[in-house]
């Protein structure tokens, strides 16, 4: 089971890399690096619903304040690129530790509601209070990418490895937290939160290790965002976006490694396809999560365990 | 003198306007095993509940080996040496047998679970998930998904994984509930053999088995401690014939 989880995460890795080799068309890897980006972001949720089990609907807030922490110390702290997604990795962990600090009082759907009510504040708070940091609706543009070994990264083709050295790097470490005792330890903790207490866990710290370390990979995604449009803005801020990640995870397979990922590529395929035809994306996507939590109860990533 | 490796002191427990325990005293003296009898509602599982952290105390005070844990949490109160089974089988249910030893072996071993290496990088907890599973009969089934157990291999499972944290003391929550016949006796001897060297709190409502395990029975009854004494003489007893055991014989 573990030898084909790795196998799964090097096939991602194979088809990533071949795109950039082989498709290396604007359009495409734009495209690609869009699915590699919400892909970190989807498999940082993970770790706090499909490996914890916590329910959240406001990791919107960590992706896009990941987004301005980064626009912020690179333009106006004048950082480098790197500087700035460590600063939105920071942002992301300690505002998914306030958040957790908060939420995690409250179980179950509580949780859930609790977490889509803290993200929202964010939101309002950046879109009405703060419109001189936030840009208010506007949005910052002009956020920089990086300037390393005078390598233009402004050119898609350049900036792809980067996005893809990144993508690779969450997914390793995401598959090494899984086999980890503290992966291990999460695990336990959804499955049975009271029997793990009685075993000597802390599962309230571990619960919220959890979500500081799924926000961190959210910011970091949120900055990549950022980078890939050039522009940090307050839609990312929205309920939208944490409504977005939950249905890839879910989609593709809650829990496993490889699960959002796939989720991700369906959602962004998807929409990327449908927006051809109609403006109704967002209906059809509806219509094929119920069809999906029907038929594909553990995802896409289920159809693989079922057979096994 | 050495004081009791368990003991609460006027322990009264509340939901709402219920009061579930009310003032309950128990010491329970380092190796003994005092079984804890009643009628259904009499607030044993609830004074479990109360010594393992799962409910908060309205009054009263508990102490392990001395020291006072009342304020400590479940997982601070195992890691002081208290573990717990549970009446309703709770384990880790979509993880096979060694999964769920191991679970117990690195909770007991880190109280901050590591995440830079994998879990087979410390060899010694499986060792520890294969010795356990040795000790309760489990050996040959460590790669099979626990629901696939028959009742009382999981009741043997919930009980190594209560020892994983290896408690000094152990309260044991019906340990032979849902057991069937063919099961019983072997469940049984395992009870047995690990209440040597500790000091053991259980719940039992199998009267045989409570005579052969106990050194001493505690009688409950509407929340509050009706009796106290040696198994014969609990038995003899005339009120507890008549609250509990059932009067046939003494009427």
């Amino acid at each position: 089971m573990i030898a084909r989880e790795t196998l799964a995460a090097l096939t991602l890795g194979a088809v990533a890399l071949s795109v950039r080799l082989l498709w290396p068309d604007d359009g495409t890897l734009y495209f690609a690096m869009l699915v590699m980006i919400w892909s970190i972001f989807a498999l940082g949720y993970d770790i706090s619903f499909g490996l914890t089990g916590l329910l959240s609907f406001g990791h919107a807030a960590f992706f896009g304040m990941g987004a301005y922490a980064a626009a912020w110390t690179m333009q106006r702290g004048g950082a480098g690129f790197g500087t700035g997604l460590a600063a939105a990795m920071l942002m992301g962990a300690v505002l998914a530790l306030a958040f957790a600090a908060l939420a995690t009082r409250v179980s179950g759907l509580f949780f859930a509601l609790m977490t889509l009510m803290l993200g929202e504040l964010v939101s309002l708070i950046m879109t009405t209070r703060l419109r001189g940091l936030s840009g208010g609706v506007d949005g910052l543009p002009g956020v920089p990418r990086p300037d390393w070994f005078g390598v233009d990264f402004f050119e898609n083709r350049h900036f792809y490895w980067v996005v893809l050295a990144l993508f690779l790097l969450t997914l390793l470490a995401c598959g090494l937290l899984r086999r980890s005792p503290l992966g291990q330890a999460l695990l336990a903790v959804r499955q049975n939160p009271v029997r793990a207490g009685q075993l000597g866990l802390d599962v309230a710290l571990h619960r919220l290790i959890a979500v500081t370390v799924s926000g961190a990979f959210s910011g970091l995604a949120g900055a990549l965002l950022a980078g890939l449009m050039m522009y940090a803005g307050p839609q990312t801020l929205g309920w939208r976006i944490s409504g977005d990640v939950v249905i890839m995870a879910v989609l593709g397979g809650s829990g496993t490694l490889i699960g959002p990922v796939l989720g991700v590529v369906l959602v962004e395929a998807l929409r990327e396809w449908l927006s051809l035809y109609t403006q109704h994306t967002y209906g059809l996507i509806g219509l094929i999560i119920i069809l999906c939590t029907l038929y594909l109860p553990r995802g896409i990533a289920g159809l693989w365990k079922a057979r096994a | 003198m050495t004081a009791p490796a368990l003991s609460c002191r006027d322990v009264t427990v509340r939901f709402g306007d219920f009061t579930a325990l009310s003032g309950v005293s128990l010491d329970v003296a380092a190796g003994a095993t005092i079984a804890l009898i009643g009628p259904n509602g009499a607030g044993k599982t609830t004074l479990i509940n109360a010594l393992s952290g799962r409910v908060a105390l309205a009054a009263g005070t508990i102490a392990l080996d001395g020291r006072d844990i009342t304020g400590l949490p479940a997982h601070a109160r195992a890691r002081a040496g208290l573990g717990r089974s549970f009446q309703i089988i709770n384990i880790f249910p979509d993880m096979t047998v060694e999964q769920n030893l191991r679970i117990g072996a690195q909770a007991h071993r880190f109280r901050l679970q590591p995440f830079w290496r994998p879990a087979a990088a410390w060899p010694e907890l499986a060792a520890q998930a294969r010795a356990m599973a040795e000790m309760v009969g489990l050996a040959d089934m460590l790669d099979q998904p626990v629901g696939r157990l028959s009742h009382g291999r999981q009741r043997a499972l919930e009980l190594g994984l209560t020892l994983m944290a290896e408690p000094r003391v152990l309260l044991l929550d019906e340990p032979l509930a849902g057991v069937g016949r063919q099961e019983l006796a072997a469940t049984v001897a395992l009870i047995d053999r690990v209440r040597r060297g500790r000091t053991v709190l259980l719940i039992e409502h199998n009267m045989d088995v409570v005579m052969a395990l106990s050194d001493e029975i505690v009688v409950m009854m509407a929340g509050q401690v009706l009796m106290r004494g040696d198994p014969a003489s609990v038995r003899a007893d005339p009120t507890v014939r008549r609250a509990y055991l059932g009067d046939g014989e003494a009427a």
